[in-house]
């Protein structure tokens, strides 16, 4: 029985041998083999030597620190307007009102359209002579002629963040909307019957209860609009003047259009920093959330 | 036999099969491989692109190649403009090189100073059938590192309506850079159109825009002593002049690369803009002609000769190969029916040029400045250079900066990549 025993404690990590081998190749593998290139010159030539932390000292010493900035303000931003515009669309996606089901699935197409085709699209609508906004800017006398949204600086750089609202609001909202739709009727019930009126419900019942998923959706939304590429790099590929590069495009430019891949792993390094310490917080109110809930069993 | 030893009994069958699997996918792409090796050796070659931009006579000219030359067959693959040169680097630098590969002439410094292409063993003979600033772009430390593929002239389109439009002769187009803006700057002020198509996009063709006027207006970026003279008086004015085009052309330049002008242009928007060959076909429902680039004070007719050459990479094993496919494609014959396919300019002034002329006039404004055509700057990173380039130029149509600091902003940077 004892043997068996022991072979029954090895079996689970038996089965979980081939995802840990396939997960170490195409995670861990690469991820050494960055912070390894992070400390070296390696480039084009075929030969690298050690750098020590010469790479790290050479991009605290030029614009990196303002490219950090300037992408956190991107992520927080869109971040901000993704949540605010999810919650309001799950809310009003759980309303009754005839016809919701077709009104959910019209909500899904920004999220289904492949996202290189979405934002050429966006990069049409934002254009002075040919797009959509300059033309009714013009027509409802806002602008006085047609207005490039990508050829000025704060302009492009809120262009980017509209465009990856764009892009990222329906998932929030689903999320949030499948959230809603677990809170128990009755809750609403009973505060309707204690006469709470439409705002005080969604304040008091709605919100406290789906606010778990919305802390883990901002922290996952956090994460993918931190690593966001395609959306910038198709529409400004990081200009005017580096207006709209965040660290992810920078880490591009240097590691890929320059290829100083030592300059460019050091870069990367600092955004495995950066999202592991997300996931650090996201795990951490995971684990929060869970023991609450486990205390909240308890006392009823 | 309990529930744990069926679903270990399970399991274990599971594991087995897997692994038997994949030991036989090993198995067969191995004896493939061996096989494929066995008969013929595949000779990769990455073009950029796809097949309609020249491919039909591209693929006739490698399948005469193979014809006589049965123990190679060419792997072609077509990678999308974006990635292709990437792909090409990226593969040489991690130890797993293409044969051959169609690279930016200007990034060939950069890859032979890396040891990452061997020279292209070109004969006099074969060098002579080039014109001089042509073989320039190809040519360092006295070696020949790819064989010139595509090359390409640039000239300014104008509008002929337009120009009636505003009062102005159709038939006369600017010819030094106060007419252009003078022109420009009477067709925005008489009619509902932008006089001139500026580009000044984070897309390296506003560096090769900008080097247009550099060239027109007698300026260089590096000397023939491989010195840095970008910070010059020459170069000064043209970016005040190209700063000062900005107020006769469509609001917002930064948001246009040299392409995107095109519909502007072909939609009556624009009255003039200055690019390549292949915007005739493109410009179908206005009345345009074509002229050389107007010329800038200091300067004389001129513009920027761009070529993409076939570079052969180091590390193949087929190099050899690689270097005579590569000298066959690029042969006058072969080169001359892939330019006429591709709509590009040809390279040689090869007996079927004079039929071009004469079948299409418009050949003779991108033909005419060869012989005084300035080449893209050769450098070690010519990324960094384009970037430098590129942000002196946004710089000044932002207000940032002004152009003669601008100008020595990116002189002090390109020092670093000479």
């Amino acid at each position: 029985m004892r043997a068996l025993g022991g072979h029954q404690a090895c079996f689970p990590y038996l089965l979980l041998m081939p995802a840990l081998v396939v997960t170490l190749a195409i995670v861990g593998w690469p991820l050494v083999e960055t912070v390894r290139l992070s400390f070296t010159d390696a480039a084009l030539k075929p030969t690298e030597n050690y750098v020590g932390f010469a790479n790290y000292a050479k991009i605290f010493n030029g614009s990196f620190p303002s490219v950090i900035a300037r992408t956190f303000v991107w992520m927080t931003t869109s971040v901000g307007l993704k949540i605010a515009i999810g919650t309001a669309a799950a809310t009003l996606l759980n309303a009754s009102v005839p016809g919701r089901n077709v009104i959910r699935v019209l909500v899904m197409p920004p999220w289904i359209v492949p996202i290189a085709i979405g934002v050429f699209m966006w990069s049409w609508l934002y254009n002075g002579q040919f797009g959509m906004i300059s033309g009714l800017g013009q027509r409802f006398g806002l602008l006085s002629g047609p207005f490039e949204f990508l050829a000025f600086k704060d302009a492009a750089f809120l262009a980017t963040i509209v465009t990856d609202v764009w892009i990222g609001t329906p998932m929030v909202a689903l999320y949030l909307l499948a959230a809603m739709q677990s809170i128990p009727a009755d809750l609403h019930e009973a505060a309707w019957c204690d006469g709470a009126g439409r705002f005080y419900r969604f304040r008091r019942v709605t919100l406290p209860l789906i606010m778990p998923s919305i802390a883990t959706m901002t922290l996952l939304s956090a994460i993918w609009t931190f690593n966001s590429f395609d959306i910038i790099w198709i529409l400004t590929e990081g200009g005017p003047r580096d207006a709209t590069t965040t660290m992810i495009i920078d880490t591009f430019k240097t590691a890929i259009s320059r290829n100083r891949y030592g300059e460019g792993a050091a870069r990367a390094v600092m955004i495995v920093i950066f999202l592991s310490l997300f996931s650090g917080v996201y795990f951490y109110l995971l684990a929060r959330l869970a023991r609450r809930a486990i205390r909240a069993g308890g006392e009823r | 036999m309990n529930f744990r030893q069926k679903q270990r009994e399970e399991t274990v069958k599971y594991l087995t099969t897997m692994t038997v699997l994949m030991a036989l996918g090993v198995a067969f792409s191995f004896v493939q491989t061996t096989t494929t090796r066995a008969e013929t050796a595949t000779l990769h070659m990455i073009v950029c692109g796809d097949y309609e931009w020249g491919g039909e006579a591209a693929e006739r000219h490698i399948g005469k190649w193979e014809a006589a030359n049965p123990s190679y067959s060419v792997e072609l693959e077509y990678v999308p403009w974006g990635q292709c040169q990437e792909k090409s680097k990226t593969l040489a630098a991690a130890g797993k090189p293409p044969a051959l590969a169609y690279m930016g002439s200007r990034t060939l410094k950069q890859l032979a100073q890396n040891d990452l292409i061997v020279p292209i063993a070109m004969s006099d003979e074969e060098k002579a059938s080039y014109a001089a600033p042509i073989l320039a772009t190809v040519t360092a430390n006295g070696q020949v590192w790819g064989a010139p593929r595509a090359f390409s002239t640039k000239a300014l389109f104008w509008n002929k309506d337009l120009f009636a439009a505003a009062g102005l002769d159709p038939e006369t187009p600017p010819k030094t850079w106060d007419e252009m803006y003078t022109f420009a700057s009477t067709v925005k002020e008489k009619t509902d159109a932008d006089g001139f198509g500026l580009s000044a996009a984070s897309f390296n063709n506003t560096m090769h825009q900008f080097m247009n006027y550099v060239y027109t207006n007698g300026g260089e970026v590096i000397d023939a002593d491989g010195e840095i003279v970008f910070n010059s008086p020459n170069n000064v004015e043209a970016l005040t002049f190209y700063g000062k085009m900005a107020e006769v052309s469509e609001p917002g330049p930064i948001a246009y690369d040299r392409d995107k002008l095109h519909p502007l242009f072909n939609e009556a928007k624009i009255a003039m803009m200055i690019t390549g060959p292949w915007a005739r076909a493109e410009i179908t429902d206005v009345n345009w002609d074509v002229a050389p680039i107007p010329v800038g004070p200091r300067g004389r007719p001129s513009t920027l000769l761009i070529t993409d050459s076939l570079a052969v990479f180091k590390g193949s094993g087929m190099e050899d190969a690689a270097g005579d496919l590569a000298r066959f494609l690029t042969s006058p014959d072969n080169q001359f029916e892939f330019e006429k396919s591709a709509g590009l300019t040809p390279l040689r002034n090869v007996a079927g040029v004079a039929d071009l002329r004469k079948e299409d006039p418009s050949w003779g404004a991108f033909l005419d400045a060869v012989e005084t055509g300035g080449p893209e700057p050769f450098v070690t990173d010519y990324v960094a250079l384009e970037d430098a380039i590129i942000e002196a130029v946004q710089g000044v149509l932002l207000g940032e900066v002004k152009p003669a600091d601008a100008i020595a902003e990116a002189a002090r940077r390109l020092e670093e990549v000479k």
